[in-house]
């Protein structure tokens, strides 16, 4: 991962000099809340429902193994023993004291770590592909540029203060693992037809209150004029984006009102003006990418005779095998996804024990390399076959070992009603319904792909407009409902769903996945997945038998 | 019946208003049947902007025989996160806590509308 220098290490620690010195000014009084809220947003600390909640930043998904002990220290010291990962690659404690914020702020500055770019209306902490490094898809490695990003877009101050908040997502793959369509700016790595290196850059996708795709506006972006591009782009948002009304503030809305063309027009006039002196140097780009520890593969069999023999013995293993484990780039090692869905457990959540085995893990078998997707799982990105007997092993003894990626209990949920203050209904205890009802994992294999997404309120951290089956928590007349829809997809072939019918209460929902399932199983032809037998059949079938059931 | 509550700003935990002070526990909380007093409460609340943030009022209803928040949204305030059973108040146990566990009313949180309507 990248190694911070001197510089770095000085803005963070001033950062959290500057955070301690804020938090005393308003406990003295000096500060009112409405002067402090925006200060404390700025270092990542929301007011919710128990307690304050500190996200903390992990930029574009990547962590080592000093880090993640360092969550745990904090989740074990300063909340109730574990932190949530989020649907933004970050972390999430939900039990922190305004008091104690200085001092973890402090902590995490030890391992080059804090929680800028985590709220506000700046740029936000980017999504990157949690298997960058690892795959044998990627055209590039998306960490150096989404670090090249994050250096250039941290505190700055053209950009700190937008019409609202600003995320961007970089993929090198064609398996888009980011939900790039869906982003403010989604940046998908392309090689040109000469081999050079360029971005077809996506604007104005989101999710929220006015769910979109985004449209893509150029199709191929040279990978030298990347920052001159961003900043027009961003300059155009700056100055036309609506202040007025929160909820028309996103890029996604002026591009949508101004239309793909018009504003793709608006940012080449500005990029004309800005000139390749906007753009990083190749020199600092060259430092970037050299400043990302190396990793150091052997050579090895494509095949372990040990992981074959380990398989054959352990069913479970063999499982965890076929669903948990991808193709790495170099043979005889594989990307281990960790999944944090086990069934009855919180959607994201790891105990800071968990966080501490597998920082072990990356540490002694990994190459000290741990990511987050932003599907709330974990990442192995380096592990060898050979080890993988014991890493399973490992993972097993501490909970970890669910061999669900990708399968329908894999959700993803936000915090909800049970925690946030936004929430109009709780999702996480929707989440584990859904996960006993198919707690069978050969059921749960047999049925294959199926990606369920749930949030608490329309503002949609749980992307539950791009789940195969979305659900949206809604407040009726203070009575948990929740609206399904159907369809939706984040990667690739990004698609937003459509809403199935009439919103059903808390108890329902379950059995109308189940019924949904159904379904599926009853249509489905060869090799689909559920989602490509919605796209075929539509909806009909799937909501005359939910609200047959339902009456 | 009202009881009048808001977060604490030393560390965000949910505390209600009693005699002037800030309890933790919904048990110990005044209950106001009088509306000129909750808000003459609430106003003093307010004027304590180092000790608390965003007072406001809460609807009760009644349940097992006990005062109970009327808002889901209140009653998850007062007891913790479902998902978590020994997080929160609700850990401590005991009749009140059993009685909003039973509580079902359903409305939104009138007090905490209010605030952001504010806002």
């Amino acid at each position: 991962m990248y190694q911070y220098d001197t510089l770095d290490k000085e803005i963070v620690a001033d950062r959290s000099r500057e955070f301690r010195e804020q938090v005393g000014r308003r406990l003295a009084g000096e500060l009112s809340e409405d002067q402090f809220k925006p200060l404390r947003l700025m270092n990542g600390l929301y007011l919710q429902l128990h307690a304050y909640m500190l996200r903390i930043a992990v930029p574009y998904g990547s962590l080592n193994s000093r880090q993640m002990r360092k969550l745990a220290y904090i989740g074990r010291t300063y909340d109730r023993g574990y932190g949530h990962f989020t649907t933004r690659q970050n972390l999430q404690f939900h039990w922190i004291k305004l008091r104690d914020t200085p001092d973890i702020l402090d902590h995490l500055a030890e391992v080059d770590m804090h929680a800028i770019q985590t709220s506000g209306n700046c740029i936000r902490n980017v999504t990157s592909d949690p298997y960058a490094g690892a795959t044998v898809e990627e055209l590039d490695d998306p960490r150096v540029w989404s670090e090249a990003i994050r250096q250039w877009s941290s505190l700055h101050p053209e950009f700190s203060f937008l019409p609202r908040k600003f995320k961007i997502a970089i993929t090198a793959a064609p398996k888009d693992r980011t939900a790039a369509k869906v982003h403010d700016i989604g940046l998908m790595i392309r090689r040109g037809r000469d081999g050079q290196l360029g971005f077809e850059v996506i604007v104005g996708g989101g999710l929220g209150r006015t769910p979109y795709v985004g449209p893509t506006i150029t199709e191929f972006l040279p990978a030298n004029r990347l920052f001159s591009y961003l900043e027009a782009i961003l300059r155009v948002y700056n100055r036309h984006g609506r202040r007025d009304n929160l909820y028309k503030a996103r890029i996604k809305i002026l591009v949508a009102a101004l239309g793909a063309e018009e504003f793709a027009r608006q940012v080449a006039e500005e990029w004309a003006k800005i000139g390749p002196e906007g753009d990083l140097p190749d020199t600092e780009l060259a430092r970037i990418r050299g400043a990302f520890a190396k990793t150091a593969f052997e050579a090895l069999p494509a095949v372990s005779e040990t992981f074959e023999a380990a398989k054959a013995a352990d069913p479970a293993l063999a499982r965890f095998a076929r669903n948990n484990l991808r193709t790495h780039k170099k043979a005889g090692y594989a990307i281990v996804e960790i999944s944090l869905k086990t069934v009855g457990e919180t959607p994201g959540d790891a105990t800071s024990d968990q966080m501490d085995v597998v920082a072990d893990l990356a540490e002694r078998f990994g190459q000290d390399d741990i990511r987050v997707t932003h599907e709330q799982n974990l990442v192995l990105p380096h592990i060898r076959l050979d080890d993988m007997p014991e890493v399973f092993a490992r993972l097993q003894a501490v909970g970890l070992a669910s061999a669900n990626v990708n399968l329908i209990s894999d959700i993803i949920a936000c915090p909800g009603l049970d925690y946030c203050a936004l929430a109009n209904a709780r999702a996480i205890p929707v989440a584990q319904q859904i996960a006993q009802t198919f707690a069978d994992q050969e059921k749960a294999e047999a049925i294959g792909e199926l990606k369920i997404k749930i949030s608490g309120c329309i503002n949609a951290c749980g992307h539950h407009h791009v789940g195969h089956i979305g659900i949206l928590g809604v407040d009726k007349k203070g009575e948990e409902f929740y609206q399904l829809t159907l369809g939706g997809s984040g990667a690739e072939d990004a698609s937003v769903g459509k809403m199935l019918g009439p919103a059903l209460p808390y108890d329902k929902v379950a059995a109308a996945i189940d019924t949904l399932v159904e379904v599926y199983l009853r249509e489905r032809r060869d090799g689909e997945r559920f989602l490509d037998t919605y796209r075929r059949t539509g909806v009909e079938p799937f909501k005359e038998a939910v609200y047959a059931d339902a009456h | 019946m009202k009881a009048l509550t808001a977060n604490r700003l030393i560390d965000g935990d949910v505390v209600f208003w009693k005699a002037g002070k800030w309890v933790e526990r919904f048990a110990d909380a005044d209950l106001f049947d009088d509306a000129a007093a909750a808000e003459l409460a609430e106003g003093q609340a307010k004027s304590q902007p180092t000790v608390v943030i965003d007072p406001y009022l809460i609807d009760l209803m009644e349940s097992d025989g006990l005062w109970a928040p009327l808002s889901y949204r209140e009653r998850i305030r007062a007891l913790g996160p479902t998902n978590h059973p020994t997080h929160g108040k609700q850990a401590e146990g005991g009749e009140m806590i059993e009685a909003l566990m039973h509580a079902d009313g359903a409305a939104r949180s009138s007090g905490r509308v209010n605030l952001i309507k504010r806002k």
